[in-house]
């Protein structure tokens, strides 16, 4: 028994010893490399938003690499991302978190998808003074924890909302009844929130305000309500494939009020190809959508139409506000390590804080919170094939269309 | 109005969940093997109707026999070379092997297939009574669930193969000592579990958007059918369905979307204390 103890703690102490040269000889590496950490889910329910992640981020490394890396004080620094799948299990992404700090010893984080996660892996990212990006958490509960080290791309959820409301009152005059329909999740859940207020302080009346569970694989008893409560406009949040269902219920249940929105649903391809005809007439918002033009940019790429042609070249697809927000993330990134002048973590983090820049994907002004402030957000309407822009004004390039 | 309109959408939905739950009830009553790998057959059979529809334009309905014979020769196969060896051993031995296969199957379907939610979009409409709707696709799905349901129970009582799987179920021994060759039996059954799978896969094609998301999601919902209808029979896989979809229609209209699946889990808690053989289900296979 003695011996088996004796053996045992030798096995752990070398192991340790091991563990600690090896973590020693990563963290001190070399300073010429830059190191992106990042914990994506390749697996599981968020398995297609992880790939999108990663897919980017390839795509603008490639176009880092192409160009030899990043001129920092004067010398070429080079840019390498460690990415594990946490399987879209929140407890094991915070696991991941640690270890590529601790293991990999990265000099950043980029968070994974959803506002969800994105808390928890930030609460480590602090605990360890990393600073961390996040490019697609838009729910103002996970910055207004006081944290230092999060900077997030995407701007906060509720001032679409408000706008929202505002120009479909001004574009529809019989606009009275409203039902909000949204999933039980971090970001659908503050968007249907946001929106119920907003509706509410402008004078509608909220006729349905209900969430749905996660894994609810059926909305007939929800859309039967919503039908009893014949809606000008019907509200509905959550994540692609509900909102398919949804749509397609609403059809099939004879809903049929003249403005359906759905968040985020047509800022997705899948979306509209998986509705079809259906799709027509959906209404949305969304952060960004490739028919925006931004140019004079910072970044590998210098305006928006040149990020569309790489990202169609490369996966045969148009990227969508998460492939645009992700690699914008990566550039935010990147000017705050020449600013900072080296990957120092406090350095990179004040740079960070200070970052004002425009990027193909937008302006991005992190706020006190470290969300982005610098951004309008469009309304975006699927009609026929396309996707138009509808609000802002200055970047309209359709008139909304009712749904008969 | 309401009422008849929230009762008509659980029957309806109650018989798609059935065609969930019956394969992997069968498998669970006669082999005792608790198929984590259910989820991922349903969701197979929709992504196989999903590329043949988009291949050739066939109405999915139609390649309804293909596809779930193709998961039957799947489900055969994985019984025969790799359950079989461990179907004798304790619930958790042959409970993990699935989940590794299906952890395997799963994550070959997300590499292939993405994870992208995919629909067969032949929007069919509704049946219009008054003021009530019936989509058609579902009332479709439903009438095939029962057709589907009718026939296994058919063969469980009338066939060769049938009365075979029973005499398995109750006796091991006893059959092998009648000739029965109870390793083929075994993947015949487990093949039929796969068969059903596929064909609830084809039919949910047309109603649910296809994605590796929902596997387990049906296999959650195909667990709570199971204790409340009961294992050890195919009617008690029906009757646990339609309840289920009933019970979530009144709960998401009364008390809310929000509230719905778990009222369904709750129940199952409460028949796991209660009535451990579920509503119809046979004393012995609890």
């Amino acid at each position: 028994m003695e011996m088996t103890l004796k053996r045992s703690l030798t096995v752990a102490a070398v192991a340790m010893g091991m563990a600690m040269a090896g973590s020693m000889s990563v963290a001190a590496a070399d300073d010429d490399t830059l190191v992106i950490g990042a914990p994506l889910a390749l697996t599981g329910g968020l398995a297609d938003e992880g790939k999108k992640q990663k897919d980017v981020w390839k795509l603008w490394l490639d176009k880092i690499n192409a160009a030899g890396g990043i001129d920092v004080a004067g010398k070429k620094m080079q840019v390498k991302f460690v990415e594990y799948d946490y399987q879209t299990d929140g407890k094991r992404a915070g696991q991941l978190a640690e270890k590529l700090i601790t293991d990999d010893g990265v000099d950043v984080l980029m968070a994974p998808f959803g506002s969800g996660h994105t808390k928890i892996i930030a609460a480590v990212a602090e605990r360890y003074q990393v600073p961390m990006l996040a490019c697609v958490a838009s729910s103002v509960s996970v910055y207004d924890q006081g944290f230092k080290y999060l900077f997030g791309t995407l701007a906060p959820n509720t001032g679409m909302t408000e706008s929202m409301v505002e120009f479909f009152k001004e574009k529809n005059p019989d606009l009275k009844k409203v039902a909000v329909y949204g999933r039980d999740d971090v970001f659908p859940k503050s968007m249907a929130t946001a929106l119920a207020n907003s509706a509410e302080t402008g004078g509608l009346d909220v006729v349905y305000n209900e969430l749905y569970a996660v894994g609810t694989m059926d909305h007939s008893a929800a859309i039967s309500a919503i039908k009893s409560a014949d809606p000008d406009w019907v509200y509905m949040t959550g994540y692609t494939q509900d909102l398919i269902l949804g749509r397609k219920q609403l059809a099939d249940m004879g809903v049929s009020a003249p403005i359906v929105t759905m968040v985020t649903g047509p800022a997705y391809r899948e979306f509209t190809e998986g509705l079809g005809k259906l799709a027509d007439g959906i209404t949305s918002s969304t952060w960004w959508h490739h028919s925006t033009a931004y140019t004079d940019a910072v970044g590998a790429w210098s305006s928006t139409a040149d990020f569309y042609e790489d990202f169609t070249a490369a996966y045969k697809s148009d990227p969508d506000y998460i492939a645009a927000s992700c690699a914008a993330a990566a550039d935010v990134l990147v000017n705050a390590v020449k600013v900072a002048g080296s990957k120092d973590k406090q350095a990179v983090r004040d740079a960070l804080a200070a970052t004002d820049i425009l990027t193909f994907y937008g302006p991005i002004d992190f706020g006190d919170n470290g969300m982005n402030q610098g951004r309008e957000m469009p309304i975006i309407q699927v009609q026929g094939e396309d996707i138009k822009v509808l609000y802002p004004e200055s970047i309209v390039n359709a008139d909304m269309k009712m749904i008969k | 109005m309401d009422i008849i309109q929230i009762l008509l959408n659980g029957i309806v939905l109650g018989s798609l969940y059935a065609c969930i739950a019956i394969g992997f009830s069968l498998v669970w009553g006669v082999l005792n093997i608790i198929n984590m790998l259910h989820g991922s057959f349903i969701i197979l059979g929709g992504y196989l109707a999903f590329f043949a529809w988009q291949y050739s334009h066939i109405n999915p309905i139609f390649l309804l026999p293909i596809i779930a014979t193709l998961l039957f020769g799947l489900g055969y196969l994985l019984q025969y070379f790799f359950i079989n060896k461990v179907v004798m051993s304790p619930v958790l031995t042959t409970l993990t092997l699935t989940f590794g296969l299906d952890m395997i199957l799963y994550n070959l379907m997300t590499v292939f297939f993405t994870a992208t939610p995919r629909r067969v979009t032949l929007d069919l409409g509704s049946l219009n009574l008054g003021d009530m709707y019936l989509p058609v696709d579902r009332l479709m799905g439903m009438g095939l669930a029962l057709l589907l349901t009718g026939l296994l129970f058919l063969v469980m009582r009338a066939s060769k193969i049938g009365r075979a799987i029973v005499a398995v179920r109750m006796d091991r021994q006893a059959a092998t000592l009648m000739g029965i060759r109870v390793n083929n039996v075994y993947a015949i059954t487990f093949g039929i579990g796969a068969f059903m799978a596929g064909a609830a896969g084809v039919i949910f094609s047309l109603v649910f958007p296809i994605t590796t998301n929902l596997t387990g999601t049906f296999l959650g919902k195909a667990f709570v059918i199971c204790v409340i209808g009961g294992l050890g029979s195919v009617p008690g896989a029906l009757i646990g369905g339609i309840a289920l979809g009933l019970i979530e229609s009144f709960a998401g209209y009364t008390i809310g979307p929000q509230n719905a699946t778990t009222v369904g889990f709750v129940l199952m808690l409460f028949l796991l204390i209660v009535r451990p053989t579920g509503l119809v289900g046979v004393k012995g296979y609890e």
